[in-house]
């Protein structure tokens, strides 16, 4: 009897786990694909790393659901996954595919320039500039994302903000600041 | 202009260029995550067993190895009209009277192994496990027809596995083949669709997935180098 009310509780448990899993991801992927895009520039690309991310998430969801912002752990967790990915296309198999090959800088509104100067970036920048200003985090809460003091965010950002504005047209902060 | 100001114009022009790609959406389904999710939980809870596994395999490839090196107890029973045969648990490796190599594949696992197998047929050759490749290794251009001349996959017959058939006679002098599987079936299956055909394929990326999560299995060419392919 007692076996099969734990059998129960623990059926319901992997349900409520799968239900929240779900609206986890049905409520954040969008969002981590457009800014795992935004930092790798390749569609197919971004599409894999953010289903192995997700995948991952899933198999350590109770410890990634307890986490202060799960889903900057996705987005870390995508663009660390880029790193040796062999899915860039200069390796790929010549197989007549460049039609579908979509670079993100054909779909965007803003200079090629400022997403080569993303990329760019030290690993770190690009994390910091990442979780500040695409994911919006705060300083602080940054900071214990990434294991490091929020003087060392602040530094991070600085730097990377100044090589990315460098490569945003002049006129766009002029009317920014107008 | 003050650091806060670049700030905002730095994440002004960023969140405008995420939102451009409002027309972007995820294509893996929930299923599919959740799928290939389970599926790994499972194999880390098999953890334990595959070094049980690795010590049958190695013992298999061991007496396949003495097969092939002219062991007299075996030398026997090989003949023109009968395959070379290494068998590993995840795939089978078979030398064909012509020359051409098929490749049986229950699961990409042990591509070391299926490395080394392939070298030890003469093939030049890389197999990378999934996302992870040796970075020596540089792709060889290449048509689509020297791709077919090279590779094509079929279904084994009466087992439904995976089969991959190389000729290593089309092979480039200086090119060498390249094996792995990518994350998920998409771009496997429309790579493979273009050079092997729709039934094919889909057979293909059906055992694949059946055996290996989402896994696709996936080939192309390469520089042959001693880093690279061993040869």
């Amino acid at each position: 009897m007692a076996k099969g009310i734990a059998l129960v509780m623990r059926v319901r448990g992997m349900e409520q786990e799968l239900t929240e899993f779900a609206e986890f991801y049905e409520s954040t992927r969008e969002d981590c694909l457009r800014i795992v895009l935004l930092n790798v520039g390749d569609r197919d690309l971004a599409q894999d790393l953010v289903a192995e991310a997700y995948t991952r998430a899933w198999v350590s969801w109770r410890k990634v659901r307890a986490l202060e912002v799960p889903r900057a752990w996705v987005v870390r967790i995508a663009l660390n996954t880029h790193v040796s990915s062999w899915r860039r296309r200069r390796r790929e198999v010549a197989l007549g595919d460049h039609d579908t090959a979509m670079h993100v800088e054909e779909a965007t509104a803003v200079s090629g320039d400022l997403l080569a100067a993303l990329r760019r970036l030290p690993a770190r920048q690009r994390e910091v500039v990442t979780l500040r200003l695409l994911l919006d985090m705060d300083t602080e809460t940054t900071a214990r994302v990434l294991g490091i003091a929020p003087g060392t965010v602040s530094a991070h950002l600085h730097q990377a903000v100044a090589k990315l504005r460098a490569a945003i047209p002049s006129h766009y902060g002029q009317e920014i600041s107008k | 202009m003050n650091d806060s100001d670049t700030v905002d114009i730095v994440r002004d022009c960023l969140t405008t260029a995420k939102d451009s790609l409002a027309g972007v959406h995820v294509n893996t389904p929930l299923d599919t995550i959740v799928r290939n999710g389970r599926a790994r939980r499972r194999r880390h809870r098999l953890t334990g067993l595959t070094g049980a596994i690795a010590v049958t395999a190695g013992i298999a490839l061991a007496v396949s190895a003495l097969a092939l090196s002219g062991h007299p107890a075996s030398q026997s029973g090989h003949s023109a009209s009968h395959p070379l045969i290494a068998r590993l648990a995840a795939w089978t490796v078979a030398k064909q009277a012509n020359g051409d190599i098929t490749i049986t594949i229950r699961e990409l696992s042990d591509p070391s192994r299926l490395q080394s197998t392939l070298r030890g047929d003469g093939v030049p050759a890389t197999v990378s496990p999934s996302t992870q490749f040796d970075p020596s290794c540089q792709p060889y251009p290449m048509t689509q027809a020297l791709f077919t001349s090279i590779y094509h996959a079929q279904k084994g017959v009466g087992s439904g596995n995976t089969v991959l058939v190389i000729h290593p006679s089309a092979l480039p002098n200086g090119a060498g083949i390249q094996i792995g599987a990518s994350l998920d079936g998409r771009a496997g299956d429309q790579a493979l669709r273009q050079v092997a055909g729709n039934q094919t394929v889909h057979q293909l990326v059906h055992q694949v997935a059946a055996l290996a999560g989402n896994s696709v299995l996936r080939v192309g060419l390469v520089y042959a180098s001693q880093q690279c392919t061993g040869s």
